[in-house]
């Protein structure tokens, strides 16, 4: 699609593996885990859990009073956003760009909120919880208070699609500032929901993956044979992106450029992935940028480490790429930071942008021994120098059977 | 016994007010007190003072009023116990 070019020139991080994204990448490179075992609190099923949790501390960045009325992922975002805004130096007067956009993803919302108040209501029969209770768990929360906090006036949208929302979410801002309705765009995603309640929901559905007998770090293993599901993680990506016109007039250095941006449903089940889906959101992306398959050299896949979602995604890509899915590289780092779930995309999106200014493809840690059902190269281990990295793409798939991708190239 | 001193000390605290700008007379409006943080306010009252506000009585516009409402459920409170 013809349109305006559109680069990634900000990224503000609040992420398992910490708050500095070229620090972070750093780490992933090196096939880090985040992951930790985490005491569930859950006193009545007293079972600990392997879960990737954020240090985060919202320090002066939010003023006293809106933070009482700001439940843990909205408080991550809007730090995430002030990182991000200030990276671009965009924020003035502790002001962002009035007329941007906000493009959130975002699967639960105040999670803990919900938590609290029922609590308060079921265990206690009381109604006397919180009385923002509303507008604390409500989705677009994020959205609102960046605008409000940086007092951007531009649509401040929410994407509330599972795992791929904040795929989307960069991916209509892409669309948006591309087009030309918008010169630039705050966009990412965010999730915090390791709370009892919600960790407790996720384990009945048996997706979380158990610890390994290697020990905790090894526990989030996307196409080994030995995975067992994903590792709950949380956190907040936020992502700066303006168009071409803006970055030339501010001599501004871009991470990477955004070229393509592909969804799809898979019409098939709320749970069970379809290859037929996501080779659809992988050619939209690609048709999409004009590229042709053979120049994308890396994929950051969705791969959860879900015995039966892995392979859907091989099967996919081998059907989009043909002899070419074997040339290029294919690498979970869901195995060092867990799934962020709302703000997975928006991470996965960031961390392909930085392989693309570093020319270096970050691994998929404990891959030990490959399931045969996921033969093609993912990069195990530790990460792989790739100077001539020029083109890559990120997928995202969500329950319910709704797939985005993105396609970006070094800038 | 008055609500006052209390209602004072807790909107400097947790709600960020200038300590000069609180007397009986200041309105919500002119302390920048909006209708939701009026509301967490009214809650932090009755958690503090062991009293239920109804919703026709939370209409004060100055701390003096809100602290006259408190007061007399106070008594009331009291009274009945």
């Amino acid at each position: 699609m013809s349109g305006r070019r559109v680069f990634i020139t900000g990224m503000g991080f609040e992420t398992p593996h910490g708050q500095d994204p070229r620090g972070v990448f750093e780490r992933l490179f090196q096939g880090e885990s985040a992951v930790q075992m985490v005491r569930s609190g859950t006193a009545e099923f007293g079972s600990d859990v392997v879960l990737a949790p954020v240090d985060f501390d919202p320090g002066d960045t939010i003023p006293k009073v809106p933070l009482l009325f700001m439940a843990r992922a909205a408080q991550m975002a809007v730090v995430a956003a002030h990182k991000a805004i200030r990276s671009t130096g965009l924020l003035v007067d502790d002001r962002g760009p009035r007329d941007a956009g906000v493009y959130m993803g975002c699967g639960l919302g105040g999670a803990e909120i919900i938590q609290e108040g029922y609590r308060t209501f079921y265990e206690q029969k009381s109604k006397r919880f919180k009385r923002s209770t509303v507008p604390m768990i409500m989705a677009n929360a994020a959205a609102a208070h960046i605008s409000m906090r940086y007092k951007i006036q531009g649509p401040a949208h929410t994407y509330s699609i599972a795992c791929s929302s904040s795929t989307v979410a960069i991916g209509e801002a892409f669309r948006a500032v591309r087009d030309g309705y918008l010169e630039v765009a705050i966009a990412g995603g965010t999730e915090a929901m390791l709370n009892h309640g919600s960790i407790a929901a996720w384990e009945r559905l048996g997706v979380l993956a158990r610890e390994h007998p290697d020990g905790v770090l090894a526990s989030s293993r996307p196409f080994d044979a030995e995975r067992t599901g994903f590792v709950l993680g949380e956190g907040a990506v936020i992502l700066v992106i303006e168009n071409e016109d803006r970055v030339s007039a501010r001599r501004a250095t871009p991470v990477a450029e955004i070229i393509g941006y592909g969804s799809s449903s898979d019409a098939h089940n709320l749970i069970e992935p379809l290859a037929d889906g996501q080779e659809r959101t992988m050619w939209n992306g690609i048709l999409d940028s004009g590229i042709d398959p053979g120049e994308v050299g890396y994929i950051n896949a969705h791969a959860t480490g879900t015995p039966t979602g892995d392979p859907v995604e091989i099967d996919a890509i081998k059907r989009v790429f043909g002899a070419h899915a074997r040339q290029l590289a294919v690498s979970s780092t869901k195995s060092m930071h867990g799934h962020l779930v709302g703000a997975a995309g928006a991470l996965e999106c960031a961390i392909t942008a930085l392989a693309l200014s570093e020319g270096r493809i970050p691994p998929t840690a404990n891959l030990t021994t490959p399931d045969p059902a996921c033969d093609l190269d993912c990069v195990p281990g530790v990460g792989r120098a790739v100077p001539d990295l020029a083109v890559a793409m990120s997928n995202s798939f969500a329950f319910g059977g709704s797939n985005a991708t993105l396609v970006l190239r070094k800038a | 016994m008055t609500s006052y001193p209390f209602l004072a000390q807790l909107l400097v605290d947790k709600y960020d007010v200038d300590a000069q700008s609180i007397h009986p007379e200041a309105t919500m409006t002119e302390l920048d007190l909006d209708s939701l943080t009026l509301t967490e306010i009214l809650f932090d009252l009755e958690d503090e003072f062991g009293i239920e506000v109804p919703e026709e009585r939370a209409t004060f516009s100055t701390l003096g009023e809100a602290t006259a409402v408190i007061d007399d459920l106070v008594r009331v409170k009291e009274t009945t116990e």
